[in-house]
Formats: C-alpha cells, sequence, structure tokens
C-alpha cells in the first residue's frame, strides 16, 4: 500500500538537483479522542486487599457471560451458584478459574530459604502437566475436570462451565464458554488513506548500538526526510506514531543501586538516565512532525504494577515542549480518526504466555478479546493495582485494533465476528531486536511491516 | 557526507541534498578523477516474507544495491544516502554522523524535511513549566569552508567554537581559553545535553570571556554568578545548566552587565541552593588561592598609598564595570562596593580594610625607622 504509491517517482533522485522539491503537509489529525480514563489512577491507596478485584470482576462479567452461556447451550438451562449444586444435575455455572500449579513462584517458596532451599530460577513456562483447574465464585470453590483445556486456560479468567457435579465432589465440564466478541462499535473510519505506525521495543540505553542506527532510519522516515518523492508523500500520510513501551532497553535497569553499598555507587548515574536523554531527542524529531503516544513499558521509569501510569512529562523536557506528544497510560485506549485502539504493552500477553500453553502471541491475543479481559493474570502473576470499585481490565466495548507491544515478531490477523465485528489484531515486534515497525492502514484495517536495515561487516540478507 | 548532514550544512531540502550527492557522484565519475569515491544508497520497497507483505527499508552499500533491487518485488524509492572516501565497514559512522549534525540542530529538526506539520507548535508554558524559548537563533551553519572540506563533524565543530568564543577582543588569550571552553563545553554537552547545543554556546562564550577575567583575577569566586548570568541573558531557567556551570568553570568570575530581574527572581531559591552546595565543593580548593589572593592583595594595597585603598587594585576594575548580584562567596569581596546586597559581606570588607590598614600602619612605621623588609 506503501509502495505503490511510491513506485512510480522511486528513481527521481537520482538526478540533478531539480527546482525547489515539494514538502507536504502532514495529514492533519481529524478526530482523536482519549479514552483510558479508565487506567489513570488518581489517588492511590495500597491498603487494599487484592480480592476486591475478583469480586468486582466477577459480579461484572457475570451478567454477559449468563448472557452466552443462555445463547449457547439454551434458554432454559439452570444457572446455579456453586453453593446451590446439586449431584449429577446438568447446570451452567458461573466462576473465576484458578489454576493451582506446583511451579509457580510463590513468596512462601521464597520465605523458605531459611531452610536452604534452592529459590525457584524463572522459568519460561510454569505449565505441569500436573496442573489443576478449580473454578471459584463468591462463596465456594470446585475442582474442574472434563472437556476443558488445563494448560491453556490461566488463573483469574472469568468462565461459563456446563456440566454437573460429580459424587467426589469435582465438576465435570461438557463444555464452556468465554464471553466472546462484544457487539461492535460503529464504524466511522477515514476514507482516504490514513496509516498509523506501531512501534515498540526502542530499547534506548543497550549497550549495543546497532538499533540505533534502525531507530534513526524510523523517524527519518516518518518525518519525511527519508525516500524519495513518492515515499515522502506516503510518509505524509501517517496521522500518528504510537510507541508501545519499553523505549529503555533492560539494561538500564542496573540494581547496582540496591546491592552495591552506598559509597560505591555514589557519583554514577543510573543507566537510565543517559537513555532517558536519548529518548527525549528522538522523541523531539518526532514531535516536531507527526503526534505521537508514548507507552510506558516493563522496563521504562514507571510503576511497575498495571495499569502503569505515562511518563513524567519532566523527563522528557525538549519534547514535551511540543504539543504533539502525548504521554499516555499502559493499557492505551484512543480513538484515532474514528477507529478505536486499544493496546498494552505487552506485558499481559507474556505473562499468560508464562502460564498458559499457548505460545503463539498473536494466539494469546484473540484469546484476550475472546475472554472479554486484558489481563486475566493480573492481580495473580503480574503486579496490579487493588482496584475495588471495577475493574478496568475488563472488555466494555470491541476495538477496531487491538495490539500488544514487545512481540518476539510481528503477526496480525483481521478477525471477523458474528455480529460483523472486524477487530484487527497486531502483535507489534520489539523493534531493538527485529528492526520492524507496523504501519497500520485505517481505511482498510490492514497492517504491514517495515523493516529497517543497515549494513554490517558481513551484510547478508 | 550523508544527506542529512549536507542538509543541515547547506540549508537546503532533504530532497535537494540527495540530489546534489547524486550530481557530484556523477560527475566525479565522468571525469573519473581517480579518487574512488564510495556511496551507499537508501533502498525501499516491497519484499514477500513470511507470507505477508513487507516495506523493507535499508541502507546498502553501491555493490549490494542491484543484488537488493532484484530481491524486492517492487521498489519504492532509491536515492544516494551518503558518500565518503573509504569503503565502510557497518553503517555506525553514518549514524554517527547524523546523530552529531541532529543533536546540534535539534530545535529545528524539522525544517528541511519534506513533511511539515501544522500540529507541530510548541506549547505556551503554564507558569510552573518550563519550555524552552522558542526564539531561538537559527543554527549556525558551519563555515562553508570547513563544511566543503568534507571534515567530520568533530572536527568542524572545534573551529566554530573557536570562532564564536573569540569575540574579536580576546583573540591572543582566547587561545589558550579554547582547550578550557573545548573542555567545557563537552563537558557541558555531557553533563546538560538536553539542553541544545544553541543554549550551550552562549554560556560557553561567556565563560571565555570570565575565564579571560578570572585568570588575571584569578580566584575570584562568583560561581553562583556564572550561571545567573547566561541564564538571564537566554531568559530561560534550566536549572541542569546551572548546575554543571559550577562545577565546570569554577574560576571565573561574573561579568555580565544587564541583570534582568525576573529571571533573578526566579532563580533566587537555585542560586542559593547552589551557592551552598559551590561554596562546599570549591571551599577546599580555593582555599590556598584565596591565602595567595589575600597575601597579593595585601602586597598591592601597601605598595600603593594608604589614600589608595579606595583605588580599586586593576585587576578587580572590570568586575566593578559590572554590577554584580549574587550572595558573595567568603573570599572575594574587597573589590565589591557596598553595592554589593549582602551587608554581611560589606561587614567583612570591612574587617579586612581594618587589618590591612593596621598592618600597613605598622610597616610604615618600621618603613620609618628602619627598612624590615
Amino acid at each position: 500500500m506503501f509502495s505503490e504509491q511510491a513506485a512510480p517517482t522511486a528513481q527521481g533522485l537520482l538526478a540533478p538537483p531539480s527546482a525547489e522539491p515539494p514538502t507536504f503537509p502532514r495529514v492533519p489529525v481529524s478526530g482523536y479522542s482519549d479514552c483510558s480514563q479508565p487506567f489513570q489512577l488518581g489517588e492511590r491507596s495500597f491498603s487494599r486487599q487484592y480480592a476486591h478485584i475478583y469480586a468486582v470482576r466477577l459480579a461484572g462479567m457475570r451478567p454477559g457471560l449468563e448472557q452466552r452461556a443462555r445463547s449457547q447451550w439454551g434458554n432454559d438451562i439452570a444457572l446455579r451458584k456453586l453453593s446451590e449444586l446439586q449431584a449429577g444435575e446438568k447446570c451452567c455455572v458461573v466462576g473465576t478459574l484458578f489454576k493451582a500449579m506446583q511451579l509457580q513462584p510463590s513468596i512462601l517458596q521464597e520465605i523458605s530459604e531459611e531452610h536452604n532451599l534452592v529459590p525457584q530460577p524463572p522459568l519460561p513456562k510454569y505449565i505441569q502437566p500436573s496442573d489443576e483447574l478449580i473454578l471459584e465464585d463468591e462463596l465456594q470453590r470446585i475442582k474442574l475436570e472434563g472437556a476443558i483445556d488445563v494448560q491453556k486456560l490461566v488463573t483469574g479468567t472469568i468462565l461459563a462451565v456446563y456440566g454437573s457435579e460429580q459424587d467426589d465432589g469435582r465438576f465435570l465440564v461438557e463444555d464452556h464458554c468465554f464471553t466472546g466478541l462484544l457487539p461492535p462499535l460503529p464504524w466511522t473510519g477515514p476514507s482516504s488513506d490514513r496509516f498509523v505506525l506501531l512501534a515498540s521495543g526502542l530499547g534506548l540505553g543497550s549497550v549495543s548500538g546497532e538499533a540505533l542506527l534502525g531507530t534513526q532510519l524510523l523517524v527519518d522516515m516518518v518525518t519525511g526526510q527519508l525516500g524519495a518523492e513518492g515515499e515522502q508523500s506516503c510518509a505524509a500520510h501517517i496521522t500518528r506514531v504510537i510507541l508501545a513501551g519499553n523505549l529503555l532497553s533492560q539494561n538500564t535497569q542496573s540494581r547496582d543501586t540496591i546491592n552495591k553499598a552506598k559509597y560505591l555507587t555514589k557519583k554514577t548515574q543510573a543507566a537510565s538516565v543517559e537513555a532517558v536523554k536519548m529518548l527525549d531527542e528522538i522523541l523531539l524529531q518526532l514531535c516536531t512532525s507527526v503526534p505521537v503516544d508514548v507507552m510506558p513499558g516493563e522496563f521504562d521509569p514507571t510503576n511497575y504494577t498495571l495499569p502503569q501510569q505515562p511518563l513524567h512529562r519532566c523527563m522528557l523536557p525538549l519534547a514535551s515542549a511540543f504539543a504533539t506528544l502525548r504521554l499516555v497510560t499502559n493499557p492505551y485506549q484512543a480513538n484515532l480518526d474514528g477507529v478505536r485502539f486499544l493496546g498494552t504493552s505487552g506485558q499481559n500477553i507474556s505473562d499468560i504466555f508464562k502460564y498458559s500453553s499457548m505460545d503463539d502471541y498473536l494466539e494469546i491475543l484473540e484469546w484476550t478479546l475472546l475472554a472479554g479481559h486484558i489481563s486475566p493474570t493480573a492481580p495473580d502473576t503480574l503486579g496490579c493495582y487493588p482496584f475495588y470499585k471495577s475493574d478496568p481490565f475488563i472488555l466494555t466495548e470491541c476495538p477496531h485494533v487491538y495490539f500488544c507491544g514487545n512481540a518476539p515478531h510481528f503477526q496480525s490477523k483481521l478477525l471477523q465476528g458474528k455480529e460483523g465485528q472486524r477487530v484487527l489484531l497486531v502483535t507489534v515486534p520489539d523493534f531493538s531486536a527485529t528492526q520492524t515497525a507496523c504501519l497500520v492502514n485505517l481505511r482498510d484495517l490492514t497492517c504491514q511491516p517495515i523493516t529497517f536495515s543497515g549494513f554490517g561487516a558481513d551484510s547478508e540478507d | 557526507v550523508t544527506y542529512k548532514w549536507l542538509s543541515y550544512t547547506l540549508g537546503v531540502h532533504v530532497n535537494q541534498a540527495k540530489q546534489m550527492l547524486y550530481d557530484y557522484v556523477e560527475r566525479k565519475r565522468r571525469e573519473n578523477s581517480g579518487a574512488q569515491l564510495h556511496v551507499t544508497y537508501l533502498l525501499a520497497g516491497n519484499l514477500l516474507q513470511n507470507g505477508h507483505v513487507c516495506h523493507k527499508v535499508a541502507v546498502v552499500r553501491e555493490d549490494k544495491l542491484e543484488a537488493m533491487k532484484s530481491k524486492l518485488a517492487t521498489i519504492a524509492s532509491v536515492h544516494v544516502y551518503s558518500i565518503q572516501k573509504a569503503l565502510l565497514k557497518d553503517s555506525s559512522p553514518l549514524y554517527n554522523t547524523d546523530y552529531d549534525i541532529v543533536k546540534t540542530n535539534l530545535q529545528h529538526c524539522s525544517k528541511f524535511s519534506a513533511i511539515r506539520c501544522a500540529a507541530a507548535v510548541p506549547r505556551t508554558p503554564p507558569d510552573a513549566a518550563r519550555a524552552p524559548a522558542p526564539a531561538r537563533s537559527p543554527p549556525r551553519h558551519r563555515d562553508p569552508d570547513a563544511a566543503v572540506n568534507g571534515h567530520g563533524p568533530p572536527a568542524a565543530k572545534g573551529p566554530p567554537q573557536q570562532h564564536r568564543g573569540i569575540m574579536g577582543m580576546f583573540a591572543a588569550k582566547a587561545a589558550a581559553k579554547p582547550q578550557d571552553t573545548h573542555k567545557e563545553a563537552k563537558a557541558e554537552a555531557k553533563e546538560a545535553p538536553g539542553v541544545s547545543a544553541a543554549s550551550s554556546k552562549p554560556p560557553t562564550k561567556n565563560n571565555i570571556m570570565n575565564n579571560f577575567f578570572g585568570k588575571a583575577a584569578m580566584n575570584k569566586l562568583k560561581v553562583s554568578s556564572v550561571p545567573e548570568q547566561p541564564k538571564e541573558e537566554k531568559e530561560v531557567v534550566k536549572p541542569s545548566v546551572a548546575g554543571a556551570e559550577p562545577e565546570s568553570s569554577p574560576n571565573t568570575a561574573a561579568e555580565k552587565p544587564g541583570k534582568k530581574t525576573e529571571p533573578a527572581r526566579t532563580q533566587q531559591k537555585d542560586k542559593k541552593s547552589k551557592t551552598k552546595r559551590a561554596d562546599r565543593s570549591d571551599d577546599e580548593e580555593e582555599r590556598d588561592p584565596e591565602n595567595v589572593k589575600k597575601k597579593r592583595k595585601r602586597i598591592k594595597q601597601l605598595q600603593s598609598d594608604s589614600s589608595d585603598e579606595e583605588d580599586v587594585p586593576p585587576s578587580p576594575t572590570p568586575e566593578e564595570e559590572r554590577a554584580p548580584s549574587p550572595p558573595p562567596v567568603p573570599a572575594l569581596k574587597t573589590e565589591l562596593e557596598p553595592a554589593s546586597t549582602e551587608g554581611s559581606a560589606a561587614g567583612r570588607k570591612r574587617k579586612r580594610k581594618r587589618v590591612l590598614k593596621s598592618k600597613m600602619f605598622i610597616d610604615e612605621e618600621e618603613g620609618c625607622m628602619g627598612k624590615t623588609g
């Protein structure tokens, strides 16, 4: 899409200097509204227990699930709470899933270091064949078995199971269902080609500098300096750039200040300071030319728990001067030109990856959409703020573009729903590793990856 | 020489810069002048990869250009990326060149690009916020000579800084200074890279001037006033720069005329904290020089008539011309007229004068009685 328009004038710049070269005005932002208010925390108090989230989550998703269950298994099925179960009766129960995993890192095991037990090393996946699923509702819990994929599901999912209670106290599942796709939002997308660039994992501050040329090429392309005239005019159609997390690299998370004595670390700066300065310069270059939304990620200087609050403006003095810079939360939801975007920096997906047998980030992304919740593992294995009034991670509207950052590779899929929903699922790859960013065309919800490369000593392709 | 570097240096549109490079290459090649030029191109196009169409943007060497072209299904753009005399092993010099030139022109990085964004206007700063002054002088273009010679930007940076620092008058002295200021500028750049280079140059200028006077009146510590004056000049509050400058220019005297009261007011707090820091950090260093200075002063004053006490010794004269503003550091202030704001300074000054007077008295007496040396 990008290239076809540009092709005719491809060789145009292989010529002696011509007259005044054209400048293209950037396509103006017609409709932008930030819908991520639920993710912005006001004053925070951590004095609450996390149990409230589950209660709120269940209460919030129960009506939708009951409706789905009825539509799936018939209007006359019995919806029971766990306390009302009778042995042998086929019914449907709505509850929260809990997966008892042996390998799950537990704080109790860490405390048991006193007994000289080796602490558990971090594993890529914590699943084991001996894991069990337990369904909980407000008052009771019951073990599940049957036609349910134990390995695939994760703790914190709200689902409806259809089956009957056995004599030994377990629930035999015949079928289960999730909330599924929500009713579609009205489509008011643009009629002409508009692009949004999604990139994540810039990884500034890392020791290796190979990604830096790629980053510079990316910035150049978006600001219109790179490429022949055709390409520059296409780049002028990029209405927005969304940086989905991990702007700093993992190397900046040096723990020296914690481990070393104070007198050794007195004059040393945190590695993130340099990286943030570099980030500021890059953002300044971008902001002078295109609106940018910056989402924090796992290694960025903001809070650890989800929802991550926006980076503070004082860290980016040069770029913050421009109105085109927007510092937003993670997860992030916004309406761009009538297209609803929803996405995270990838922590939720990678957490599910660790505790589920699903290997494909795109599959996990799709699954969270169908499960109706952005990050079901949130308080259990992923840090989360103790919400008690409402769970903002429950999906209330079906987005048009659903993305996650920092995936190992680029993948995208257009999901078609039964009620006419069209959702573009995009896994945005880690730029520092893959040098790839994604370009989403808002008009027809397609996505194209863009790769940047320089040449090395052994330039092969 | 990359197209971006050329565009910033000559002040032309990026597309024109690319065309210029191409033209240059063609001409040189046609002339067969023997000098081997290595060219890198930027190639962009569509590539079928993993089942979907991927847009690829790559910087390739000339010898690999055709190979890459054949790999791409459709070519979106080709243009000259850079020219260099030596064969590049990898693309990091290109990146470094671009990085340097962009860093020195951060405020105007979209000036020569092909896309103009109407929405990218600097925010009007609220009272609490601090925004860089919108009206900065445009990036000083390097001297055309330096640019066309094709020296890398680091070399080009050296002479322009010297040029700027030398403000005509101080040519001789400044010859010794550029090293210091260069180092200072580098240190400043490192310590406050957030500040664009344009803003770091006025302080460099001031520091050079200050250094000139500072050498003559060596140990006049007006550490805090150094950041004040450049800051006041710029009307921008940059505490980071202020933090950097006291450390980098401990021996300068503040000579800037034209105080601006408003920034001075807002900087009161910063000033006080910084003088404290400066005092603490510089106290040890300056003890000895202070003593030396004291000795010097006394000798000077003794040599001059007692009536010449009011007559300020020549070295601090330039200081007097400028109105001093900031809170005093203990050693300095004999030269400060009572125009100085703090009473304690005046008190100290008076004390010193008293001491000197008595000594002189004694000496005079001794002189009367006979030479004691």
